[in-house]
């Protein structure tokens, strides 16, 4: 290598500490290990079970959603039954609330609520107690989503937040922030954008993403994909003591 | 897999145990927090209006710790941004959140 600094020689103090490999384990995870720990001993799931489960919560994705989105602009009726019972409707895309793994997992969720989006009406939803979300139609929240910053600021300062994502909307148009913190659980049901008159549910399907059902962009042709701008870092990490010399 | 022992809890039938309907205004209680709660520092003492009865389920106070409680009604409850922040500059914006009854007393005006 062109200073003489490699990684992973575990000697040389070459000044600066390399990331170290292991990230630290926090209190909850621990706590979960135990409990989880307690509960394969003691018979209410087995590890196999376990191990199912995890996988199907990392692979099930924000598509339900988007189909039941999308179906609801083409099929008056269907957005009928969505506004009358959610839940119910949900077994029409193939999503039931009661068994959402389809291997015998129970969900106590079972309090769907669709929220409509109007042009003077715009949802955003939050958990500010923790990350509530609609799991079965929408996956894994996002990770920002989780976080403090977007919990507690979103309540407060919901216009600013919304055009740290990119959306600005005019001050006559309503914005109701849904903090979803008991057992119903909600998906925002965006309007249909213009320019999209003859389109098929399928493509339809495919800008309504994941940040449209939360409320933090709206759909728009063309726009297929939840991509956030990445800023570089003001202070970035050095990779090498000669470029970190350079900015002292 | 076995099945989790989850309490069969009726379903949302518009109960007539209910004390509050859609438009009813209530505050939000400020209670002592036992424990746990699920009821946020930041609407306690608000007015706000019933948006929509929900369903009917137990506490989370009780849940939390695997009580069995009554079962009582939910709501979801909104409110204006204004009235949650005082500062808050604009006048259309609102917001929703759920709350069991007996976080709720009426207001009348």
């Amino acid at each position: 290598m062109s200073q003489g600094h490699s990684h992973g020689d575990g000697g040389a103090d070459q000044g600066h500490k390399a990331a170290p490999m292991v990230e630290e384990i926090s209190d909850s995870e621990v706590l979960e290990i135990a409990v989880r720990e307690l509960a394969i001993e003691h018979g209410l799931f087995t590890a196999e079970d376990h191990r199912r489960f995890t996988e199907w919560t990392e692979s099930v994705g924000p598509a339900a959603g988007s189909r039941l989105a999308a179906k609801a602009w083409i099929d008056p009726a269907f957005k009928a039954r969505v506004m009358e019972d959610a839940v119910r409707a949900c077994k029409e895309i193939g999503i039931d609330w009661a068994e959402p793994t389809g291997f015998g997992t129970p969900s106590d969720y079972m309090n769907l609520r669709v929220l409509e989006d109007t042009p003077t009406l715009h949802h955003v939803i939050v958990c500010t107690l923790c990350s509530c979300y609609p799991r079965p139609l929408l996956g894994m929240s996002p990770e920002w989503y989780r976080t403090t910053n977007y919990r507690r600021r979103l309540v407060r300062w919901p216009r600013q937040v919304l055009a740290e994502f990119g959306l600005v909307l005019p001050p006559e148009v309503e914005i109701r922030i849904e903090d979803s913190n008991q057992k119903c659980r909600f998906m925002v049901l965006p309007v249909r954008p213009e320019g999209t008159e003859n389109w098929t549910e399928e493509q339809l399907a495919e800008i309504v993403t994941r940040d449209c059902m939360i409320g933090v962009a709206l759909p728009r042709p063309g726009r297929t994909a939840d991509v956030h701008p990445v800023h570089k870092a003001r202070r970035p990490v050095q990779s090498s003591p000669h470029s970190g010399e350079a900015t002292k | 897999m076995p099945q989790s022992k989850t309490p069969e809890k009726p379903q949302n039938t518009g109960s007539t145990r209910a004390r509050f309907k859609v438009g009813d205004r209530v505050r939000v209680k400020d209670m002592p927090n036992l424990f746990y709660t699920r009821t946020q520092m930041y609407v306690r003492g608000i007015v706000g209006t019933i948006a929509a009865l929900t369903y009917e389920d137990i506490l989370p106070e009780d849940e939390a710790f695997n009580r069995d409680g009554r079962l009582e009604q939910y709501y979801i409850v909104r409110f204006r941004q204004k009235d949650l922040w005082p500062e808050y500059p604009f006048d259309n914006d609102t917001l929703q959140t759920e709350s069991p009854e007996r976080w709720l007393e009426p207001v009348s005006n």
